[in-house]
Parts: structure tokens; sequence; C-alpha cells
């Protein structure tokens, strides 16, 4: 694997402030595993001192066997043209953590948003996590995994005694 | 000679273009746009869109409809004048079409809006299209 000096000065810096589990995935990707509690330090840190200054995307896998979400920031530099992926895991069924609107501002806001949308994730300090799309819903978070949108949307929507709709029952 | 109700006249000196307002969600305009197009060509019998709901007789609506999306067709139907007309086209918007175990699409549109007429299909025929809009003359001149 071809490793470019710059990608080991970044893990080194980041293993000298934080106890964090690294790795780098192949050329110009890094891969960070940190706890919840640090990850605000570790983000100032990842943009103030090493120059990751985009927020590309924040996504949460659902892991419900662990009983957790993990949540995944890529963050890119300009500088060095090297995506870090910082991963973290919070609880499933009470998922807490704190923004990160206010280091990447309004982009990160929005992606906030979103996962709040999607996942129920409460993002605390963040100043608007009302839905994008689901307004009225007061469903279960959609993406979770063990919600059966099939079976929600039976209940909620049709009726077994509607001639059309009668045939959306009773197949998977 | 029949006589003619003081409506049909109305009506009939209304109803000689269709003009149109389009509210399209997600592939719903690629459903229309063969009759934009040279070869059907709407504009032929007088079928205009138009960019104000309020110059609108006949709202067309089209492609999957989103709790989110319908409300604001119902926005835009409140602000159509008398007499209006509601046209659903294709099967999305009927019945949530592909979408039918979507958990935010609506599946029944009758529900929302006072619907006139269905044109099932996906993509509806442009000529069941026009079928539709020549119903609406028809309508007109079975008045009494």
């Amino acid at each position: 694997m071809v490793e470019s000096v710059r990608e080991k000065e970044i893990i080194e810096n980041i293993t000298k402030n934080f106890k964090v589990d690294v790795g780098i995935q192949r050329e110009r990707r890094i891969w960070v595993k940190s706890p919840s509690e640090d990850l605000i330090d570790l983000c100032m840190f990842v943009k103030n001192k090493l120059g990751f200054k985009h927020l590309s995307a924040l996504s949460v896998t659902d892991w419900p066997k662990k009983g957790e979400y993990e949540l995944t920031y890529h963050i890119w530099s300009y500088d060095d043209k090297i995506l870090i992926t910082i991963k973290t895991m919070v609880d499933r069924e009470n998922p807490e953590i704190e923004t990160v609107s206010k280091i990447w501002g309004e982009s990160s806001q929005i992606h906030e948003r979103e996962m709040h949308e999607l996942f129920g994730v409460k993002f605390k300090g963040n100043p608007d996590l009302s839905p994008l799309f689901l307004e009225d819903w007061d469903g279960p978070a959609p993406f979770r995994k063990d919600f059966d949108w099939r079976e929600y949307v039976r209940n909620e929507y049709y009726s077994k005694d509607n001639d059309r709709e009668s045939a959306y029952f009773g197949r998977d | 000679m029949s006589e003619e109700s003081p409506q049909k006249k109305v009506m009939k000196r209304l109803i000689k273009a269709i003009w149109v307002f389009n509210w399209f969600n997600s592939c719903g305009f690629c459903e229309l746009v063969p009759l934009v197009g040279s070869r059907w060509d709407m504009e032929r019998f007088g079928i205009i869109v138009v960019g104000n709901p309020r110059h609108a007789d006949v709202l067309f609506i089209a492609g999957y409809q989103t709790l989110k999306s319908i409300k604001r067709a119902q926005r835009i139907y409140e602000q159509m004048s008398e007499p209006k007309v509601v046209i659903a086209l294709g099967s999305c918007t009927m019945t949530g079409g592909m979408y039918w175990d979507s958990y935010n699409t609506i599946k029944r549109l009758e529900d929302y809006l006072p619907v006139t007429m269905y044109i099932p299909g996906c993509p509806p025929r442009p000529e069941a299209v026009f079928e539709a809009v020549g119903k609406i003359f028809k309508h007109v001149e079975e008045m009494k």
C-alpha cells in the first residue's frame, strides 16, 4: 500500500492527542474510531489544526443487534486532498450527541437535520431540527431497520374492505 | 333550438381553450412532455400551460404525491377560480403506483382533492390525455 508522508503525519497527530482507533484504508483515505464524548474535541482538532475544512457527508448506520447507531462523518481537506472518516457509536434507544454545526456551520446543520428526521438522532445544540419532508409525521423514525414500513402502510393507509386495496394484504 | 342556461352560456365562453396548471412531482413532467413537443403539440387544441393557478381551468397533477407536496397541491387548487377541473395523470398519482408501500406517499388522491378524471398509465398515452381534455368540452356541450 502506498502511504504518503502526510497521512502518517495526520495519524501521528491524532493519536498523540486522542485515545482513538485509527487506520489508513487506502491512499488518501483515513478512518478514525472515536468514543462519542471525544467527538467534538476531535472534530475541532481536525478542522483547526489539520485543515479538514469541509464536512462532505454525515451518515448514520443502524446496528439493531448491537443496539447502537454508528455515526459517520466524512471530512475533506482541500489542502492535502485527503478524506478522513470519523466514526462514533451512540445508543440506539436514546441517540443523543453534541452537534458539529458550531464547527462546520450550515452544511452540517442540514445534514444533522436530515439524520434527525430519518433516524431520530438528537443533535444537542443544533438550532433547527424540524422535519424536512415528513411533516406531521408521528410514526417511528422511518430508517430504523426494525421499522416495518409495509406493515405500517397497511395499517395507516389501506382498507381490507376496499376492492382495489385488498390486493395489498397478505403478500410480502 | 333548445334554451341554453346562463351557466352553459358562460361555460361555453370560458371553455374555448383549456389552460392548465401543472403540479408535477418526480417524473411527472416527463409524462406530459410528449404533448408539448411537435408530434402531438397540445397548443393546436388550445391547451396552454400557464404559470399561475389563478389563470388555470385545469389542474394537472402527476407523479407520486408525498404528504408534504399534497398540501401544496391543495393550496394551488384553492387558488384556482371556478369552474375548475382536476385531472390526475399516471398510476403513482392515483394509487401510489410502485410506491404503494412507501410510508410517505399518499395512496388515495380522492381523499385530498376532488378529482374530476383519472388518466391511468405509466406514463399515460398522449392520446389519453387528449381524450380526457376532450371530455371536458363534451361535458360543457352536454350541460343544460
